[in-house]
């Protein structure tokens, strides 16, 4: 793909294999990538049986269980360094999740426009970070690049093709607003995390994350100032101290965790089914 | 607005109408039709057609095929074939294949 900037790592292609070092690079990258597709899912489900059409709202709820299989991906990579299901996902405290705040916030109510935009925001960002990850010398983690990149072909699609339509007429105005919205909180889609610099060094991806933050934001802004919609500084809209990626979230974060992890509690904490022996899956 | 969807599920089969979806333009009838048309099934290629653009005519207002009696249509006495008509089986089949080395002299 894209020129590394990275001499070639050496390719590590059992877990077996990493060092103390690459391990905890690893770790943090994984669960940045499955906490905000977990998040971001567990969000668009909240408009199920709520989308302005049943097409829309059944497009939208692809959409999400395409995001939970791709979280269920990173998830099994975490597994397979040795964390149970119940680990990464039921028993984490909120403050150990790592996902931008973009993917917690809740909708406005009844508001089409908000998921629209959060979707063109996040997908952008996913196909840049996932193809800095197509070269990732962890070899199990590029392996599963391909497959993900296929299904966020119609993400993309899906949300851009929406995107033209309401921002023509009454609904641009609404677009603008989330926009003002939820830019703070895509920023921190590319918020460097304490790992950073071994995640490069290592080659665990080869695109370093300011560049990426360089060709999102040249991406998102030409799009939307060229659907007439404009976009804040970024330097004007950096985010609080709440970036999501170091553990510090919207208080929208705690009620979300809350309302996905009750039951599992209110059960006392039952082995979760398994839908895949082996528990090693890989999608579809 | 109804768009009709038809589904080909492998190269070179026939689209075959499997449902609808509704859309306010062609790109987003393609957008649902993949989703509820083709996530589950084998598919290799989608149609939408706006429905109004389909011309239909039924039953009521036809009578398909005529209605006076055409059963010489349906070869049904070739299924009544026994033993005594080997000279004429055996008659055709040397006629097919002649055909079937000289096609050319047929023609």
């Amino acid at each position: 793909m894209s020129e590394s900037t990275q001499s070639a790592a050496d390719p590590i292609a059992t877990p077996g294999e990493l060092t103390d070092r690459e391990r905890a690079a690893l770790e943090a990258l994984l669960f940045r990538l499955a906490d905000d597709e977990f998040v971001l899912a567990e969000r668009y489900t909240e408009w199920q049986i709520y989308a302005p059409t049943l097409e829309a709202d059944l497009a939208l709820a692809n959409v999400a269980q395409d995001e939970f299989g791709h979280a269920r991906l990173w998830y099994d990579l975490l597994c397979e360094l040795g964390y149970s299901e119940a680990e990464l996902v039921w028993e984490r405290p909120p403050e150990a999740w790592h996902h931008s705040t973009l993917v917690e916030r809740p909708f406005p109510e009844g508001d089409w426009a908000d998921v629209i935009v959060r979707s063109y925001l996040y997908d952008t960002a996913e196909r840049i970070r996932l193809a800095a990850l197509e070269d990732s010398a962890y070899l199990p983690l590029a392996d599963r690049i391909r497959k993900v990149q296929q299904e966020e072909r119609y993400h993309r699609e899906h949300t851009e093709t929406w995107l033209e339509r309401l921002t023509v007429g009454e609904g641009r105005d609404r677009v603008a607003a989330a926009v003002d919205r939820l830019f703070p909180h895509a920023l921190s889609l590319f918020a460097p995390g304490p790992r950073r610099a071994d995640i490069e060094a290592l080659g665990l991806r080869t695109e370093p994350i300011a560049e990426q933050r360089r060709s999102w934001l040249d991406t998102v802004v030409s799009v939307l100032e060229s659907l007439d919609v404009s976009v804040p500084e970024p330097a004007d809209a950096s985010p609080s101290e709440a970036i999501g990626r170091n553990g510090c979230h919207t208080d929208a974060w705690d009620e979300l965790h809350d309302a996905f992890t009750r039951t599992y509690h209110e059960l006392g904490g039952p082995d979760p089914v398994s839908l895949r022996a082996g528990g090693g899956g890989r999608g579809r | 607005m109804i768009w009709e969807v038809f589904r080909q599920e492998e190269p070179g089969a026939y689209h075959t109408h499997c449902g609808n979806v509704h859309a306010p333009d062609r790109e987003l009838a393609l957008a649902f039709a993949q989703v509820q048309h083709a996530r589950r099934m084998n598919a290799n290629s989608l149609w939408v057609v706006p429905r109004a653009e389909i011309g239909e005519v039924d039953a009521e207002t036809a009578a398909f095929g005529g209605t006076t009696d055409k059963a010489y249509r349906w070869a049904m006495t070739y299924t009544d074939v026994d033993a005594s008509f080997a000279e004429e089986v055996e008659a055709s089949e040397r006629e097919q294949a002649e055909t079937a080395d000289a096609p050319e002299a047929h023609r």
